[in-house]
């Protein structure tokens, strides 16, 4: 044992100096420790990897700093990084518990072998260093229009899986952001896993983030498709998710109306845009213009009907 | 040890207070009354004995005091043990500030809508005249082909990855700074000025340095002012250590520029004569201005050779922090115009623009535009001849103007062709003097003292390399000294693309006379000494004979030459220059109009490469900075603040981002530099933005006249060309 | 108190758990070769390895950490000696001003112990979260490149068997 140095002190961010970090180690303690906290009026944050909050912290300016009580460390949850298959009306679908970082999307096995966007998705965020800590129910917590792995998610019809002591629910992730940064998570709930529906051999399914540079970048404009046609070429499934292009990662439900139900080769590209048009309303800021991101976007969904 | 790394005792933290209006009077400083002060110290302009940035001009206050001239401005510094506590302090201050109109730009400056800077917003001008018997527009008046263009460029942050950084104690000596730092007597000049100290009180060590790149050329002078008033009031040590906001923020950038540049040519292509008029921004307070805007000018014709030249340069003060020395220091603003210029007018020719550059370069016995001829070391056409071989161009070009229907991508090969000044201009270093000591110490060893620091480029390496080789010892028996005040003369700065030819050159006389005394008097005393240790016991006999210090001080003599007048701007500008012939290969996507960069070669003519692979680094290192200058790096500014001050937002290259270089070493040695040797250091940021520019010019057929190229404003010129083109049809 | 392992030595570590696993060790531990160049998971100066794999440690929670092996670059080098891929850095060119150079290192570490033989293009990929500003990265990757070559080498059984 080295024994401690004479060393100099730390000074954690502010409002974070007396605060206490508690570790579970399974999923109904976690629950408990949350709405113990939300009962004994302490205020208490669940975290995963850190690299939204922590950054945030870091970055708030003093005056607008709201002390943490409690610091619920999700990292030890071992059931929280699972990933499973399971069958819902005979077909087949992936569990990822909400604790999977990016990391092991790229390198599972399993991953590669039913849902390769995932991975294709995993490597475009930021990179090797942010990819180890960040997870998929941190990605839909902060809420961020520009997060990464929330479009990948609604693409493929994702159900989060939201856990407290009162029990379960299930949210579609097209349902689960109410405004700009707004979630329907109650304050006692941990989102556990995301429930996804594997896409069906033959279907096209997309991945492409147009950022600042290739690595380390907050995306300008990022999509994930799943398109599935019938034998007659007839679309049968038309799933998206995009992400900076309005206050919420945006479903392109006007697109995916004018796609599901037709020929995919009847598609027109004027009527396409005018229905990516109305589902989206990118503005300019500090890294992009929305006259960009209107093009891009019209652009990215185009690409992904004819790769 | 970085700043950062030492563990100081006792040490106080500093911060400082800035103003968040870009423009205003300052009526008062306010502390916040129910904030808890005990342990806290808060000072103000009252505070500072001299309140003045010692540097070129006296315009630039320590703390401010009276007047608000931009957003970040120093106007209060807080000192406190707890960091966290301090970042509350730093808010409990307030400012009083009654806003003013403020310039934001150039253009607003320039076209006078307000006046911030004695009459006329002007804080420096310069003029170059070059065989004009008469007025420059009755030349272009009879040229058959004339061609105006107007290029812009814009802020650059130097973004070092170590952000900037000092350390402050008193003691009876007097003060004691350390630092991340270029130039320690730029720091002590500041410092003795400050505190009305004489010299030998003032102390300035430079600490390990992570990357300058002119960045820590003359702000750390700013830094180690405040870090030494808190240190003075509270008599404890203290640490300023900037965050990389505050860093982005409060710190210099490279100059915005406008460039009106027209040519006038024979309707046979033959270059008569250039007019190029060049408005540069300087911020609030002139700093280095006049020699960024000097050098500017100075290059401003470029590599090619011309009948009669007008240079007229004008830098405007705004109401922005100020701009100061980064890397190519007004040479990369000004050879993007004129590139731009050369690229159009082959366009107007029906010629290949690099053949085009390539017959207009200069050649040995080329006159430049003042006057200068150029009687040694012209590499330029054996830099184009071997970029263009290396990298297949003629090949790519002809491939890349073959487009075809459907495309998703469109590839595109451009050129640039250039120069860099090495050393100080004209009577710089004849009027800085700078020297060298070289010391004999035991066991045949020599020490090198100088003030050129290491801040990344291999000075230290570079130094005991041509010191071991004049000396004729080993390497590993020559030591450098850390750059300290009280330890080594002044060198002169770290800049200017001076170290190895200016500094070097005096390591090496003096390295020599030191080996040369040794071996006399082994000679003399009939001792071996050739051999390294031979050599160690006549150099120790030497010292005991002696009786005192075996030691050389160098200074150094510019190679004799023409004179530079400084009012007329006529003469030998520098020594010698060093060459380079960039060329980009680049792919656009014709749906995000997002470029990568696929390859990257940079023929360098920079006399004679000391160390290969330092050099290559520097080139391979500089390119890549100009890169990102033409292709992701933006300051996004509102109000007079800037809006993307985080790595996060303002976007350097990765390691995907970033091509493969070939570079390509080319020597023509110069007599007046070791071994032969030009500068290297900033030559390599003078040519990657135009060949950029050219190539996705080819690639997607929009000239682009402004920086940054970002994918946004590709895609609205390409957007505009195709309706102009459907329109003519 | 927080209990964990750095470079093969176990600490106890007597700091608020929120306090960034950074400062608990360039501060409290006293290792400075972790560097901090943004504070806000960017710029990858202060990579270090947390039970094996790259993260910046200026964005884990020093609680986060209790039971853990933390590796930094001071745990590269083999006592006095340098590392294989240490040595391939100093020899090629790949650290100019330094301050990069930990954070690099740490990152291609994790590479070569997970991929003896990577490409160009997963050597950028490892490193494309360390940002350098003074090398233009080439030396760096083939630094890396090199030093996996010696390591392989250096693993082939000596002549026949």
């Amino acid at each position: 044992m080295v024994p401690p140095r004479e060393g100099v002190r730390t000074f954690p961010p502010s409002g974070l100096a007396k605060t206490e970090l508690v570790s579970p180690r399974t999923i109904a303690e976690a629950c408990d420790v949350l709405s113990r906290a939300s009962v004994e009026g302490k205020r208490a944050v669940l975290l995963c990897g850190g690299t939204d909050w922590i950054v945030d912290r870091h970055l708030m300016a003093p005056e607008k700093v709201k002390p943490v009580d409690t610091v619920i460390d999700l990292t030890k949850v071992a059931a929280l990084s699972s990933i499973g298959f399971h069958e819902v009306d005979g077909a087949r679908r992936m569990v990822l518990g909400g604790g999977v970082t990016y990391w092991s999307l790229r390198r599972d096995a399993r991953v590669l072998g039913t849902v390769p966007m995932l991975a294709t998705m995993a490597r475009d965020v930021g990179a090797v260093q942010i990819q180890t800590r960040g997870t998929l129910a941190g990605n839909l917590a902060s809420a961020s229009p520009a997060a990464d792995g929330v479009p990948a998610l609604m693409a493929l019809d994702g159900i989060a899986v939201l856990t407290s002591t009162r029990g379960e629910r299930r949210v579609p992730i097209d349902g689960f952001f109410t405004a700009y940064r707004k979630t329907v998570l109650e304050k006692d709930e941990i989102i556990t896993a995301i429930d996804l529906r594997i896409p069906s051999d033959g279907a096209i399914v997309t991945w492409r983030k147009v950022g600042t540079r290739l690595a380390q970048a907050i995306s300008k404009v990022a999509l994930a498709a799943v398109l599935e046609r019938d034998a007659s070429g007839v679309v049968t499934r038309a799933r998206f998710g995009m992400a900076s292009v309005g206050p919420m990662t945006a479903p392109l439900r006007n697109v995916r109306t004018l796609l599901e139900g037709k020929p995919l080769a009847s598609i027109d590209r004027l009527a396409l845009d005018a229905a990516v048009a109305k589902d989206v309303t990118p503005i300019d800021d500090v890294r992009s213009t929305g006259e960009y991101r209107i093009h891009v976007a019209k652009t990215l969904v185009w690409r992904a009907l004819h790769p | 040890m970085y700043i950062d790394d030492y563990v100081v005792p006792g040490a106080l933290h500093g911060g400082t207070v800035r103003s968040e209006v870009a423009r205003g009077r300052l009526r008062g400083i306010r502390k916040d009354p129910s904030f808890d002060w005990s342990g806290v110290t808060v000072l103000t302009h009252e505070d500072v004995p001299h309140n003045t940035v010692a540097l070129i001009e006296a315009d630039q206050p320590i703390l401010a005091h009276g007047e608000i001239r931009h957003c970040y401005e120093p106007v209060a510094l807080v000192a406190c043990e707890d960091p966290v506590r301090l970042q509350h302090a730093l808010r409990a201050v307030t400012l009083d500030v009654e806003p003013l109109p403020a310039l934001l730009t150039l253009e607003e400056s320039f076209d006078r809508r307000v006046v911030i800077y004695r009459e006329d917003n002007v804080q420096k001008r310069y003029l170059i005249e070059h065989e004009l018997k008469e007025p420059i527009e009755a030349i272009l008046a009879r040229c058959d082909v004339v061609l105006s263009g107007r290029y812009r460029v814009h802020h650059q942050e130097q973004l070092y990855i170590e952000p900037q950084g000092m350390v402050a104690w008193w003691d009876s000596v007097g003060v004691h700074i350390t630092g991340s730092l270029q130039c320690p007597y730029y720091v002590h000049k500041a410092i003795t000025h400050a505190f009305g100290l004489d010299g030998d009180r003032v102390h300035v060590t430079q600490a390990v340095t992570g990357g300058g790149f002119g960045g820590k050329e003359e702000y750390p002078s700013v830094i180690a002012a405040h870090a030494a008033l808190l240190s003075k009031a509270t008599q404890r040590p203290v640490r300023m250590i900037y965050g990389r906001k505050e860093d982005i923020e409060a710190t210099t950038k490279r100059h915005p520029a406008r460039v009106d540049v027209t040519t006038g040519c024979t309707k046979d292509g033959e270059l008569v004569a250039v007019d190029i008029k060049c408005v540069m921004d300087g911020g609030a307070y002139v700093t280095l201005t006049p020699v960024v805007l000097s050098r500017g000018i100075l290059h401003a014709a470029g590599a090619y050779r011309w009948k009669h030249a007008r240079v007229e340069g004008v830098a405007v003060a705004t109401n922005t922090p100020p701009n100061g020395a980064f890397r190519g220091f007004g040479a990369p603003q000004t050879i993007w115009a004129i590139e731009r210029h050369m690229d159009r007018l082959a366009a107007k020719f029906g010629r290949e623009p690099l053949a085009w550059k390539r017959e207009h370069a200069m050649t040995l016995g080329s006159t430049t535009v003042t006057g200068q001829v150029l009687r040694e070391s012209v590499g330029v056409d054996e830099c184009v001849t071997r970029a263009m071989a290396a990298s297949r161009y003629d090949e790519k070009r002809a491939l890349y103007d073959q487009k075809t229907e459907g495309a998703r991508v469109r590839r595109g090969i451009g050129a640039s062709v250039f120069l860099h000044g090495a050393g100080f201009t004209g009577s710089g270093e004849r009027k800085l003097k700078g020297k060298v000591r070289i010391d004999l110490e035991t066991g045949g060893r020599i020490r090198i003292r100088t003030a050129s620091t290491d801040i990344g480029q291999g000075t230290e390496t570079v130094f005991r390399q041509l010191a071991a080789d004049a000396a004729r010892i080993p390497m590993d028996r020559v030591a450098f000294e850390t750059p300290s005040t009280t330890a080594v003369p002044d060198s002169g700065p770290t800049v200017a693309s001076r170290t190895v030819m200016v500094v070097g050159s005096i390591v090496a006389r003096g390295a020599k006379l030191v080996g040369d005394r040794v071996r006399a008097f082994a000679a003399e005393h009939k001792l071996p000494a050739s051999l390294p240790d031979d050599f160690a016991r006549a150099g120790d006999a030497l010292m005991l004979s002696r009786g005192e210090r075996v030691s050389e001080l160098v200074t150094y003599e510019p190679p004799v030459a023409a004179p530079w007048d400084d009012e007329t701007y006529r003469g030998d500008a520098y020594p010698c220059y060093a060459w380079g012939c960039d060329i980009a290969e680049v792919e656009v996507d014709l749906d995000t109009f997002e470029v990568k960069v696929l390859g990257f070669w940079a023929a360098q003519d920079i006399g004679k490469a000391i160390n290969p692979v330092l050099c290559a680094g520097q080139v391979e290192g500089g390119t890549l900075q100009a890169i990102g200058w033409a292709l992701y790096e933006d300051i996004v500014w509102k109000d007079g603040k800037i809006l993307n001050a985080r790595m996060t937002n303002y976007v350097i290259p990765t390691s995907k981002d970033a091509p493969r270089f070939d570079t390509i070493l080319v020597e023509h040695p110069f007599s007046g530099g070791p071994n032969g040797a030009k500068g290297v250091g900033e030559l390599p940021m003078d040519g990657g933005a135009p060949a950029i520019a050219a190539a996705i010019e080819q690639a997607i057929g929009v000239a682009c006249d402004d920086l940054p190229l970002l994918p946004e404003r590709l895609y609205e010129a390409y957007a505009r060309a195709q309706l102009r083109s459907e329109a003519t049809k | 108190m927080i209990r964990l392992t750095v470079n093969g030595h176990p600490h106890e570590v007597d700091a608020p758990p929120l306090s960034r696993l950074l400062d608990a060790l360039r501060l409290t531990i006293g290792l400075t070769g972790t560097k901090e160049g943004c504070g806000e998971g960017e710029c990858g100066a202060c990579t270090v390895l947390l039970d094996g794999v790259p993260v910046n440690s200026c964005l884990v929670a020093l609680g986060q950490c209790e039971g853990s092996e933390i590796t930094t670059v001071e745990g590269l080098a083999m006592g006095d000696e340098l590392s294989a891929l240490q040595r391939c850095f100093v020899e090629s060119g790949g650290a100019q001003c330094g301050i990069c150079t930990p954070g690099m290192l740490v990152s291609a570490e994790a590479l070569l112990r997970d991929n003896e033989a990577p490409s160009e293009e997963e050597v950028r990929d490892a490193i494309a979260g360390n940002l350098c500003r003074c090398t233009g990265y080439q030396r760096i990757v083939d630094a890396i490149g090199e030093a996996s070559v010696k390591l392989a080498m250096a693993k082939r059984p000596q002549g026949g068997e």
